[in-house]
C-alpha cells in the first residue's frame, strides 16, 4: 500500500514536470519545431530586421531616469532630442530645426511642425517644456544632474520655446542633445501617468515600442509616420545575451547580426569565420590612472608622477591585453569632443631608463617609493601588467583590485591612496566632462590637486559663451596637464563588433545603435 | 496533523526574518548603489541629492525598519535600475526558471533511471564501469565551460539548435540538458545502489527461485522500491535548482530569477537582491516543509510533533 503511495506521487511529479515543460514550449512557440514553411518565412522576415546583441539590458524606457549608454543606444530610436549629434559628433536639427541664443541665459528652438508621437499626438511646445522641465526640477531622476542648472521652458508659440538657464551655459546644446533630453509626449503621460507610460511607451522616433521581455530582449517596429520618411527596417530587436562568449556564438550561428563587445580573445575567430567581420571604433573612454597630490604623498613629488608616466609602455598594454583595440593619448579629450587638443592624441612616453633616473632625483636612491593602486576588477589584466611595469623601474606596487561596487563606494567616498585606475566616458563631448574633477572644491580629499592657473582656467571657461576662445582654454589646461600629470594616460579605448556581412555597420563613438544609420548590404 | 503545519509555518517567520536582516545589512555594506548610478563625472552633491532622494542618507535601522513594514504589505521597495516595483519583477521571472528547472529536472530523471537501473543489474561489468566513469564526468563538469561547449557543437557547428534565448521546446534543450547533468549523475549513482541493495534482498531471491522471469523481477519488484530514495532526492534537488540557476542562464541568456539576480547584485539594486531572496528562501522553506508534510502521511511511524 505505502508503495503504491509512493509510485503514485512519483509518477504524478514526473507528469506535473512534462505539462510544466511543454506549456513552456508553447507559449512562445515561434522558434520552435521550425516547419519547412515557417523557416522560408522566417529567412523572408530576417532580411528586413536588424538584430544586435547586447550585454546588457535597457534599464527603462524613460530617458530622464537612466543612465546607462546601453539603454541609451536603444531608446534613440523611439525617442528624438531637440538636436541630434551626427557620427561625427556635430549638431543637425532634429525636433527643433533652428536655435539661436536670445541672451546670456536664454537660447530660442524653432520646433519642427507636423510631427507626431507614435499614438497619435500632436509635437507641440507644449511637449518640451514638460519634459526639460520634469527632468530638471526632479532631483530623484538620474539625468537631473546634467539638467539642473535650466530654470524654465517658455512657450513662445505653439512650435517656438526659449529655454532659460541660471547662469550662461555653453554646454546647454551639448545637454539637448544627449538621453535626458528625450522629448516625452506631455498628453499621454499627464493623463495615464509615467508608470502607464513606461509600459506602452510612445516617442516621435523612427521606431515604435512593441515589446519588452526583460532580461531577454528589446523589440522596435517602424514608424510609418516618421517625419523624416519610411524607416529603413521592419523591425529592429535588440536581445541581451551577458556572455560574450555566447554573444560571439549567436552571431556565428545567424542569430544576430551585430555584436558587441567583442573580448579581444574571440576577434580572430569570428574575422576567420564565413559572411562575419571585425569592426572597431574609438569610443568616448580615456582608462587613466588619476594620482593624489596630498602633501607627504609620494606621488605629490612631480618627478615621481612622470617617472610613473614613463614606467608604462601604453602602447604595449593596447596590443597585449585590449587585442589592438586602442588609441594611445596623452589627454583624455579625445577628438570629437569640444576642446579637444589634437597634439596630444595619438602621444604617448615610455622611457624607463629615464624613470629610474627621476626615482634617483626625487631622493629614492636605494628603495623605490611604495604606491597602492586601486582599481576595479573589469581593468584588472591593464592594472597587473601597469604594476609590473612600474614595479620594474624600482616602484613598490601593491593591487588593490575592488569589485564594481566596491570599488564605487570607495570612488564616492574618496577613499583611496596614492592612486586609482578608471575608464573615463565623456557623454556631453565636451571638455568640461573631463576636468571638472580637477575644480579645486571637487578635487578635495580625491586627489586635492590645487593649480590656480588651472583653477582660473576651467571656472573661465565654464559659463564662457564664447567657443573660440574656450576651446583655446581647455587646450592650455591640457598643456597644464601634459606636464603636471594629476593624471597619466593610458590609452582611449575602442568599441569591437562583430558584424554580419548582409549589414552595413559603422560604429559610432558615442557607442548608441541608430538603426536608420545601418543599411542592409548590397545583395 | 493541523497543529504540526501551524508549527512549522510558525518557524518559518523567524527564518525568513533572519534572512531579511543578513541581506539588508550584506547589500549595503558592500557598496553604494548611488554612486553606481551616476557617470563618473558626478560631482558630491550629485550624489547626496539621489541619495536623499532614494532614502539612502538615513541610518541604517530605520531603513530596515521602514524596509520591514513595506515588506509585510509586500512592498519591497522599487528596483532602483528599472524604477519599478521589486516583487512583481522578481515574481514574473519565476515561470522561467520553474520551465528550465522543470525540463532539467525532468532530464535527470529520464537518464538516470535507465542508466542506474542497468548500471546495478550490470554490476561489475564493462557496462557498470562505463556508466559509473560517464557519471562522474558529469558530476565533475563545470556548468559554464559545457555551456559553452554544447552551443558551440550544436549551434555554432552542427547549426541544429539555438544558442540562446527563450522560445519553444528547442529554446530548452540545451540549457536544461547543461543544469541536469551534475543531477542525473547524482541520481544515477544513488539509484544503483538503491538498487543493488534490493536485490540483495530475500524477496527478490524468493522471485527468482520461483522461476520468474529475470525482466520481471528487476521491473516490477526491484524496480519500485529503488525509486523511493530517488523521491527524497528530487524534492531536495529541486530547490537547489530555481537557486543554481546563475550561471546557466547567464551562459544562454536566458531571461530567469538567476540572471535578474546577477545583474542586480551587480549593479547593486537593492531591492531586487532582497525581494529575490526573500523569494528564494520561501520557495525552499515551503517545499522543506511540504517534503516533511509528504513523509509523516506516508509514514504512519513518524510523530506529528
Amino acid at each position: 500500500m505505502q508503495r503504491k503511495k509512493w509510485i503514485g506521487i512519483w509518477m504524478t511529479l514526473l507528469a506535473a514536470m512534462v505539462l510544466v515543460t511543454a506549456c513552456g514550449g508553447g507559449n512562445t512557440g515561434a522558434g520552435a519545431n521550425t516547419s519547412a514553411d515557417e523557416k522560408i518565412e522566417y529567412e523572408a522576415t530576417k532580411s528586413q530586421t536588424l538584430t544586435f546583441g547586447v550585454g546588457t539590458d535597457i534599464e527603462s524606457f524613460d530617458p530622464h531616469n537612466n543612465n546607462n549608454t546601453a539603454s541609451e543606444a536603444v531608446i534613440v530610436n523611439v525617442f528624438d532630442y531637440l538636436l541630434k549629434n551626427d557620427s561625427e559628433q556635430n549638431k543637425v536639427p532634429g525636433l527643433a530645426t533652428s536655435w539661436e541664443q536670445v541672451n546670456e541665459t536664454t537660447w530660442q528652438f524653432k520646433l519642427r511642425e507636423g510631427v507626431t508621437f507614435h499614438n497619435g499626438d500632436p509635437f507641440t511646445a507644449e511637449d518640451v517644456k514638460f519634459t526639460i522641465e520634469r527632468v530638471a526640477k526632479d532631483g530623484a531622476l538620474k539625468q537631473n544632474s546634467y539638467f539642473k542648472n535650466i530654470v524654465e521652458v517658455n512657450i513662445v508659440d505653439e512650435h517656438t520655446v526659449d529655454i532659460v538657464t541660471s547662469e550662461p551655459d555653453p554646454l546647454l546644446l551639448n545637454r539637448l542633445s544627449k538621453m535626458g533630453a528625450g522629448i516625452l509626449p506631455s498628453k499621454y503621460i499627464q493623463d495615464k501617468g509615467v508608470e502607464a507610460f513606461l509600459k506602452e511607451p510612445v516617442g516621435t522616433g523612427p521606431y515604435k515600442f512593441s515589446k519588452w521581455i526583460k532580461d531577454d530582449r528589446v523589440e522596435l517596429v517602424k514608424n510609418e509616420n516618421y517625419y523624416e520618411g519610411q524607416p529603413k527596417w521592419d523591425q529592429v530587436v535588440f536581445r541581451v545575451i551577458p556572455e560574450a562568449s555566447t554573444r560571439v556564438s549567436e552571431l556565428l550561428a545567424g542569430g544576430i547580426d551585430v555584436a558587441s563587445g567583442i573580448p579581444s580573445t574571440d576577434i580572430d575567430r569570428i574575422q576567420n569565420a564565413d559572411s562575419k567581420k571585425i569592426v572597431k571604433a574609438p569610443t568616448q573612454r580615456v582608462l587613466q590612472l588619476i594620482l593624489r597630490h596630498t602633501e607627504g604623498i609620494v606621488t605629490s613629488d612631480p618627478k615621481v608622477r612622470e617617472a610613473i608616466d614613463l614606467a608604462i609602455d601604453k602602447q604595449g598594454i593596447v596590443d597585449s591585453i585590449a587585442g589592438g583595440a586602442g588609441v594611445v593619448t596623452r589627454t583624455s579629450v579625445t577628438p570629437g569632443n569640444f576642446g579637444a587638443d589634437p597634439s596630444l592624441y595619438k602621444q604617448s612616453l615610455y622611457d624607463q631608463e629615464r624613470a629610474k633616473e627621476l626615482l634617483k632625483e626625487a631622493g629614492y636612491a636605494d628603495a623605490g617609493p611604495e604606491l597602492t593602486i586601486s582599481v576595479s576588477s573589469q581593468y584588472k589584466e591593464q592594472s597587473e601588467v601597469v604594476a609590473a611595469m612600474l614595479e620594474q623601474v624600482g616602484f613598490k606596487v601593491n593591487l588593490d583590485v575592488l569589485e564594481p561596487s566596491a570599488f564605487s563606494e570607495r570612488y564616492s567616498s574618496k577613499s583611496f591612496k596614492e592612486i586609482f585606475m578608471i575608464g573615463i566616458g565623456n557623454s556631453l563631448f565636451d571638455a568640461s566632462n573631463n576636468y571638472n574633477r580637477y575644480l579645486f572644491e571637487e578635487a578635495k580629499d580625491e586627489t586635492d590637486y590645487d593649480n590656480p592657473e588651472v583653477e582660473q582656467l576651467l571656472q573661465s571657461a565654464l559659463v564662457n559663451m564664447d567657443p573660440a576662445s574656450r576651446e583655446l582654454e581647455y587646450q592650455q589646461v591640457q598643456q597644464i596637464f601634459a606636464e603636471d600629470r594629476p593624471a597619466v594616460y593610458l590609452y582611449q579605448m575602442e568599441g569591437v563588433f562583430g558584424v554580419d556581412q548582409r549589414v552595413n555597420f559603422q560604429p559610432r563613438s558615442d557607442e548608441l545603435f541608430y538603426a536608420e544609420e545601418i543599411t542592409p548590404a548590397a545583395q | 496533523m493541523g497543529k504540526y503545519i501551524i508549527k512549522s509555518l510558525l518557524q518559518v517567520i523567524p527564518v525568513l526574518l533572519i534572512v531579511s536582516i543578513i541581506v539588508f545589512v550584506l547589500v549595503r555594506v558592500t557598496g553604494d548603489p548611488v554612486a553606481l548610478m551616476l557617470p563618473e563625472t558626478a560631482t558630491a552633491e550629485d550624489r547626496a541629492v539621489l541619495a536623499e532622494a532614494l532614502g539612502l542618507n538615513q541610518p541604517l535601522y530605520v531603513q530596515y525598519l521602514k524596509f520591514l513594514g513595506s515588506a509585510l504589505q509586500g512592498d519591497f521597495g522599487k528596483s532602483f535600475r528599472y524604477g519599478e516595483s521589486a516583487l512583481p519583477l522578481v515574481l514574473e521571472r519565476l515561470p522561467a526558471s520553474f520551465e528550465l528547472a522543470a525540463a532539467a529536472m525532468l532530464f535527470a530523471v529520464l537518464m538516470a533511471v535507465p542508466l542506474g537501473v542497468a548500471s546495478a543489474v550490470k554490476r561489475n561489468t564493462f557496462v557498470d564501469l562505463l556508466i559509473s566513469g560517464i557519471s562522474v564526468i558529469g558530476k565533475a563538469m563545470p556548468n559554464f565551460w559545457m555551456g559553452i561547449m554544447l552551443i558551440l557543437l550544436f549551434s555554432v557547428i552542427w547549426g541544429v539548435l539555438p544558442v540562446s534565448g527563450r522560445g519553444g521546446l528547442s529554446h530548452l534543450i540545451l540549457p536544461a540538458f547543461t543544469l541536469g547533468v551534475g543531477l542525473a549523475a547524482q541520481m544515477t549513482r544513488l539509484i544503483r545502489s538503491s538498487m543493488l541493495d534490493i536485490l540483495n534482498q530475500d524477496y527478490i531471491r524468493t522471485a527468482r527461485s520461483k522461476g520468474i522471469r529475470e525482466i520481471w523481477v528487476i521491473g516490477k519488484h526491484a524496480f519500485r522500491n529503488g525509486m523511493i530514495p530517488v523521491v527524497t532526492i528530487m524534492s531536495l534537488q529541486f530547490t537547489s535548482l530555481i537557486g543554481g540557476t546563475l550561471i546557466t542562464e547567464t551562459v544562454f541568456a536566458w531571461p530567469g530569477l538567476g540572471q535578474l539576480l546577477v545583474v542586480a547584485v551587480n549593479t547593486h539594486d537593492m531591492a531586487i537582491v532582497q525581494a529575490a531572496v526573500f523569494v528564494i528562501a520561501f520557495i525552499v522553506v515551503i517545499t522543506n516543509i511540504l517534503t516533511d508534510v509528504a513523509y509523516r502521511l506516508l509514514d504512519p511511524r513518524i510523530k506529528y510533533d
